[in-house]
């Protein structure tokens, strides 16, 4: 009988022991996932609202990793260079972006057809024109290459560039997906990276780094030409005035434009932008030089 | 130097280029055949086959270019007599006339071939014509990338993602 209560008790202190060592293990791996942002526990005890440190809580209540979108990219990065984008599309065309060329800012958002968490970005990218993203910020999405992904289940998803390239995973260092890395197209560079759980936290990061960019100085996705403030030392039209193309891009260059037009008292319809021939261009043929 | 492939074309792009390779989607009985598309400003999603929604998008120091494939019925026609794609262009080649949208300032080149048997034409666009000097060796060094594939692309339907 002595022997049968001994043998329980130890039984019991083994249990015991097993089930602390098990209960220390969940609390590891909890704290592990708290750490890492993973939605574990209450995030807003964290008290870092400033967008560029974890536990961001968006105004849906929503928890996210560690969103680090905004200079200084962590130091364990090899490189912050921005790499063109070169792969294949769903539909089975070719495409390359060169996001490191651009006046722009590039939002590169890294997803998986078969992730969970990249269900909600996928529905986002359905639907542009209501990401939120400040004006001239460039959204492309990009999937490993076709020989890890099924390009069936991509097409049609989204109705920004979709590039298929696991080559560009390696370039930008993804560690899985969804994974964001914003560029500036200015300089070149990758200006932060991150991940999320709402594209509202993305967008309102991606606005804080404009901000913070234009800040420093540079104008990304400003429409302005590159190294000058808005305005510049000579006036919103630069040192031409209005009639210098030079340092003007699209938009800003079609206003110019219609400005010039409308002061002109040249206005839309007017017969003199329809000619019929060259002599309503250049006058009668005696008059051309 | 980024490559893209597509529909038997192919392009080493040169730094700062960026491109796309496609098949419109075909509507009724039409054959779509291959376009490339390269610029040095980023291109919008909706681009014309020549440009259209895009050249009013280039700075002075851009540059935009097409490779435009044309049905088999053109091949041995005299607009396509020349044999190989242009390789090296000179600013004398690049006019303001040469436009499809003729927008201020800007300049532009079409060249009319036959290569590996297929049809193309060749349509390059300056965002300035006063900078000819420096952007037609970019121009040049895009060519130089291109290549076509014989027999690829021919735009007879059986593309199945088209």
């Amino acid at each position: 009988m002595v022997a049968l209560v001994v043998i329980l008790a130890l039984v019991v202190a083994l249990l015991a022991v097993l089930v602390a060592g098990l209960l220390r293990s969940h609390a590891d791996i909890l704290k592990a996932l708290h750490d890492l942002g993973a939605g574990v526990g209450d995030p807003a005890l964290d008290g870092d609202h400033t967008g560029h440190g974890s536990g961001h809580v968006d105004g849906h209540g929503s928890t996210s990793g560690p969103l680090t979108i905004g200079p200084p990219l962590p130091g364990e990065r090899a490189s912050v260079s921005a790499p063109t984008i070169a792969g294949v599309t769903p539909e089975g065309d070719a495409r390359a972006i060169a996001v490191g060329h651009s006046d722009q800012l590039t939002l590169i958002a890294f997803l998986s057809s078969g992730c969970s968490t990249c269900a909600e970005f996928w529905a986002a990218f359905g639907r542009p024109e209501e990401l939120g993203l400040p004006d001239g910020v460039r959204p492309v999405v990009v999937t490993k290459g076709p020989e890890l992904e099924i390009a069936g289940e991509l097409r049609g998803r989204a109705r920004v560039p979709v590039i298929m390239s696991t080559e560009a995973w390696g370039d930008y260092e993804v560690p899985g997906s969804p994974f964001f890395v914003l560029v500036d197209g200015r300089s070149g560079r990758r200006i932060g990276e991150g991940v999320a759980n709402r594209f509202a936290q993305v967008a309102d990061l991606v606005r804080r780094a404009q901000v913070d960019a234009e800040g420093s100085g540079r104008t990304p996705a400003a429409g302005g030409p590159a190294d000058v403030p808005a305005d510049g030392p000579d006036g919103p039209d630069g040192p031409d005035g209005p009639d210098g193309p030079d340092g003007l891009d699209g938009p800003a260059r079609e206003r110019a434009n219609d400005r010039v037009l409308r002061d002109a008292g040249i206005l839309p319809g007017d017969p003199s932008l329809y000619p019929g021939s060259l002599d309503d261009v250049y006058g009668p043929a005696g008059g051309r030089p | 130097m980024t490559s893209v492939h597509a529909h038997g074309l192919g392009a080493d792009l040169p730094p700062g280029f960026e491109g796309r390779i496609f098949v419109r989607p075909r509507v009724g009985g039409e054959r779509p055949f291959p376009v490339a598309h390269f610029a040095t400003f980023p291109l919008p999603e909706e681009v014309g086959d020549f440009g259209g929604g895009a050249v009013t998008l280039m700075r002075p120091t851009d540059i935009f270019a097409v490779l435009f494939e044309y049905g088999p019925e053109s091949l041995g026609t005299a607009l396509f007599a020349r044999q190989g794609m242009v390789r090296s262009l000179t600013t004398g080649d690049f006019r303001p006339t040469v436009l499809r949208r003729g927008l201020g300032g800007q300049s532009g080149t079409q060249w009319f071939f036959t290569e590996s048997g297929r049809p193309f034409t060749f349509y390059a666009v300056l965002g300035s014509h006063a900078r000819r000097g420096t952007l037609v060796p970019r121009v040049n060094a895009l060519l130089d990338g291109l290549a076509v594939t014989a027999g690829a692309g021919t735009g007879d339907g059986t593309v199945p993602w088209n």
